[in-house]
């Protein structure tokens, strides 16, 4: 190493360092420029889209001017920056609106820009255009590219396959379920969430057939995506699904199964199944659970509390014991306690 | 004119109410947040609020008692998007709310509303 | 003497050994940080593009997501618990629940508390203590419907990590976040937090950290950052720099090939089970984040489960630094033991092939480069004044190469402003990324040598046993707004 090497070195990095320098300045001009762009942009749709649900008969609004605002504020077919940002608003209202509006809303996009970018996207090689592409399409409803959509169901990556799911239940609704269940591959918990709340806000009214077909399924995924279908809509003549899997091998199966439970009142035969449950299920934390969901779902059965004060955890019996002494059971407590001490121990009491 | 307070972070929802609040024949006062109320607007009886209970710096829960108490108002309808079922029954156990509405919403209902207590 | 010591610096081989030592490790320093920098920025362009799919105002709107308790311990800190606590509650997440924990405050923190929350004392005697901690005497719920998602437990006094397990042993959420009562936290915090464990297929997310800000001088309402301003000592200065390096490129590059070893105390997520499983912090140690981390790697290596830790890039939480050199070196002091002691609890990591990367990588690195680093650079001075002492030190050239790893480090310092510039709004000003660049252009002169001096100060108590405990960190308090 000789001292011209070090001194080309330096001026290597202090080359870099200037670079960065620049690239400072230019990130903040461009970002303060941006900002301003955005509000523009976002402004000029809050009021056309108002204006556009709720229209003047005596001063309509008419395509051809929200055609020519969003124009004057940058929504040009070669500034793909501002035609994504204007998407990502049209998802934004599209979402928030359900009813004879959402239709509306649906007729307004057909009209303005960005008429193909959806569809364009998926048939790009990156996974974020594609996955971006198929959210697009589903968001705002255009049934119109739903094979094309489909046909990603199985991609290996993980966004993609995700949104093509999704947008398999917008677009099919409840006959979605014929495949979801069975699908290769694991769902997270946030597609089975999504999954859920799609079918509850755009198919309201369940439709039976599908569901019990699926309960065949023997992906767990596709249980505890049932379990949380069930909850959801509160199908009361379907508890029995969730009932079984109480006690699946699978803690998690289990773990989605008592908190389905919870949502529903049960009846004394039924709650004394769960009853039974409780005390075959070996793991604490579930146990606890499910012991809190009998309390607070049925009369006091003093038997069934006692015999779980005798049981090997001592959170558990805690627990127990704190159910008995604020139900009026104080002396069973007291006596359980008493008990564990030796007869002639000299206790520190009163 | 009767007036109505709508109070919406978010921008579109704010128009779209502002918007159907006035074609329903009120005068309208819309805004982002409670930093932008007048004294004046806080003497105003208004017949209907409007409003979300997600904003900066406060609780959802605080931020609906903190409404009831500051404005002056006959009806109090909530629009927002943390709309579980948990959060309604909250919001409900404030008292004297006149609606709760989570996102997404059939802007028809709100509508039929409005019309139904003015 | 003087010939003895003479005699080894000036042997050829003593002398090119440790040139090639400080060469080497220095190269080896560097190269991580060269990587550090790859991994990052990919890692925050994935985090970016993953957002986009799993948008803060979906979360808000789900049902079945899990619940979060938030657990701040609070000890005499009655001159701005009330705003704490209101700004505490005013996080943003449906399935929320606030969990103070006074632990044996001897100010009127509690009787403040009771006073503005209408505060209801129930019993604790059936309280379920999964982890042991020091007695909980009452715990407290708000009479108020506003605050149904406030509960205050007041316990006999025994340490921020005591206190921490009594609030997971409390709360009964899925999740449990562990900060300070002190803590600005961004109002979508949680649901930014929230977002790895929803999106995780094959793998469980045992920890889960966001970025932390310095936030000396800013100014603060309602419990809200309503203005981020620099702070004006150049202390705390130059921790905002050495905060964003560190998180942005550090915490982030190790993320992404899931080698993290430490989710900070101010502010982690951690599914409950598993913390419980590990019983909880351990109180016996002033490193008490790093350590619990550790703690839960081990445990799903044991356990031949699927794991991660997880970091995200946004500045989530908000803290004040140490504002002046003695706080700084009493803080790096605490710092430097916790290292210590953890290192040494898990000593049987060290190159273990049960432990996989864990034992032949991530340990190491602690080992070499985090605990390491301050006593090289102390020998690494030492060795400097004895060289230069008997005149072996060809100075050109050792100018030369200082300038040389100088500017380099400064690369590092300005490549983790730019990306934060790039990606967060929070410093907008070109005056503040000037201000931030100098500061960190200073920090080798100004601050580093605090540093090393400080972290060798807490070896040094490790090293004779002398008993220090967290010493005391006061705080300014941020700037009020009242507007």
């Amino acid at each position: 190493m000789t001292e011209a090497g070090v001194l080309l070195f330096i001026q290597c990095v202090l080359a870099i360092l200037v670079i960065y320098w620049i690239s400072i300045a230019i990130t903040m001009v461009y970002r303060k420029n941006r900002m301003r762009a955005l509000e523009r942009i976002e402004h000029t749709f809050a009021d056309i889209v108002s204006r556009y649900l709720y229209n003047n008969e005596d001063d309509p609004l008419l395509i051809s001017e929200i055609n020519d605002r969003l124009k004057a504020v940058g929504i040009r077919k070669g500034n793909r920056n501002n035609v994504q940002y204007l998407i990502r608003l049209m998802i934004r209202t599209q979402r928030t609106i359900l009813g004879e509006n959402y239709y509306k809303l649906k007729k307004l996009y057909a009209q303005i820009p960005p008429y193909n970018a959806s569809f364009t996207k998926i048939s790009k090689w990156g996974w974020y255009s594609r996955a971006r592409g198929i959210r697009e399409i589903y968001e705002m409803n255009q049934s119109q590219y739903m094979n094309e959509v489909f046909k990603f169901q199985n991609n290996k990556n993980v966004f993609v396959r995700r949104e093509a799911q999704i947008a398999m239940v917008v677009f099919m609704g409840w006959e979605s379920l014929r495949f979801l269940p069975y699908l290769k591959r694991n769902i997270t918990l946030w597609q089975q969430i999504k999954i859920v709340e799609k079918l509850y806000d755009l198919y309201p009214k369940p439709e039976m057939k599908w569901l019990k077909r699926a309960y065949k399924t023997d992906k767990l995924f596709g249980k505890k995506l049932l379990m949380r279908i069930i909850r959801k809509f509160e199908l009361h003549t379907e508890i029995p699904f969730i009932m079984e899997h109480l006690e699946h091998p699978d803690y998690e199966v289990r773990e989605t199964a008592i908190y389905c439970i919870q949502t529903f009142a049960l009846s004394t035969e039924r709650m004394d199944y769960i009853k039974d449950v409780y005390e075959r299920v070996a793991n604490p934390v579930q146990q606890a659970q499910l012991l809190n969901y009998i309390y607070e779902n049925s009369d006091i059965d003093v038997d069934f509390y006692l015999r779980q004060l005798h049981g090997d955890n001592d959170e558990l019996k805690l627990n127990v014991a704190e159910i008995l002494w604020n139900n009026g059971h104080k002396e069973k407590v007291q006596e359980f306690y008493y008990q564990q001490y030796p007869e002639n121990s000299n206790l520190n009491v009163e | 004119m009767r007036k109505v307070l709508v109070i919406q972070e978010d921008l579109i929802i704010l128009k779209i109410l502002e918007r159907l609040v006035t074609v329903n024949h009120f005068d309208c006062k819309a805004i982002r947040s409670l930093d932008a109320l007048t004294i004046e607007d806080q003497q105003s009886d208004f017949e209907f609020i409007i409003t979300d209970i997600l904003f900066e710096g406060i609780a959802p829960l605080e931020f609906v008692a903190q409404v009831q108490e500051i404005i002056p108002h006959k009806n109090l309808l909530v629009v927002t998007n943390m709309g579980q079922d948990k959060i309604k029954k909250e919001i409900f156990a404030l008292k004297d709310i006149t609606g709760f509405y989570a996102v997404p919403i059939d802007l028809d209902e709100i509508e039929a509303t409005i019309q139904a207590y003015s | 003497m003087l010939n003895n010591i003479e005699k080894f610096f000036s042997g050829e081989y003593v002398f090119l050994a440790t040139n090639y030592f400080f060469f080497f490790y220095g190269i080896a320093l560097m190269t991580m940080y060269f990587a550090g920098v790859i991994l990052a920025s990919r890692a925050i362009s994935r985090n970016k593009k993953k957002s986009r799919f799993l948008q803060v105002n979906d979360i808000v709107s789900a049902t079945d997501i899990p619940s979060v308790s938030l657990i701040a311990p609070a000890y005499n800190e009655g001159l701005t618990i009330i705003e704490n606590v209101k700004s505490l509650l005013s996080i943003q997440y449906p399935y929320y629940e606030l969990i103070l924990v006074n632990d044996g405050s001897k100010d009127d923190s509690l009787e403040k508390l009771i006073k503005e929350f209408k505060l209801e004392r129930r019993d604790a005697t059936f309280i379920t203590q999964p982890i042991p901690t020091a007695t909980v005497k009452y715990v407290y719920k708000s009479t108020l419907s506003k605050y149904t998602h406030l509960t205050v437990l007041d316990k006999n006094n025994g340490g921020r990590a005591d206190a921490l397990n009594a609030g997971i042993n409390f709360a009964t959420s899925e999740l449990v976040v562990c900060t300070d009562a002190d803590c600005i936290i961004e109002q979508d915090a949680l649901l930014k937090m929230v977002r790895p464990y929803l999106e995780e297929y094959h793998s469980e997310i045992i920890a889960c950290g966001g970025g932390i800000g310095i936030a000396n001088d800013s100014v603060v309402k309602n419990g809200v950052m309503k203005e981020l301003r620099l702070p004006n000592n150049l202390v705390p200065m130059v921790q905002v720099v050495e905060y964003i390096r560190a998180f942005l490129l550090g915490r982030m590059a190790w993320s992404e090939i899931n080698g993290l070893m430490l989710v900070s105390g101010a502010f982690g997520m951690y599914p409950r089970k598993r913390v419980i499983e590990v019983s909880g912090f351990d109180a016996k140690t002033v490193g008490e984040d790093l350590e619990l981390c550790i703690r839960l790697r081990r445990l799903m290596e044991e356990k031949e489960l699927p794991y991660k830790v997880v970091y995200l890039p946004e500045t989530l939480c908000w803290t004040e630094g140490p504002p002046d050199y003695d706080i700084l070196i009493k803080q790096r002091d605490r710092w430097a033991r916790g290292l210590w002691e953890t290192l040494k609890i898990h000593r049987k990591l060290f190159f273990n092939p049960k432990y996989r990367y864990m034992g032949f990588l991530y340990y190491p690195y602690w080992l070499f480069f985090e605990f390491g680093a301050p006593i090289v650079e102390f020998l690494g001075i030492i060795c400097i004044i004895a060289f230069a002492f008997f005149g072996m030190i060809n100075w050109t050239m050792a100018v030369l190469l200082f300038t040389a790893a100088y500017i380099v480090g400064c690369i590092f310092s300005t490549a983790a402003i730019f990306m934060y510039v790039k990606n967060f709004n929070h410093y907008n000003k070109p005056k503040q990324v000037i201000e931030l660049l100098l500061a960190a252009y200073l920090e080798p002169f100004l601050y580093h040598p605090i540093l090393v001096y400080g972290q060798m100060k807490g070896y040094y108590k490790k090293i004779f046993r002398i008993k220090s405990g967290w010493g005391t960190m006061t705080r300014k308090g941020f700037k009020v707004s009242d507007t």
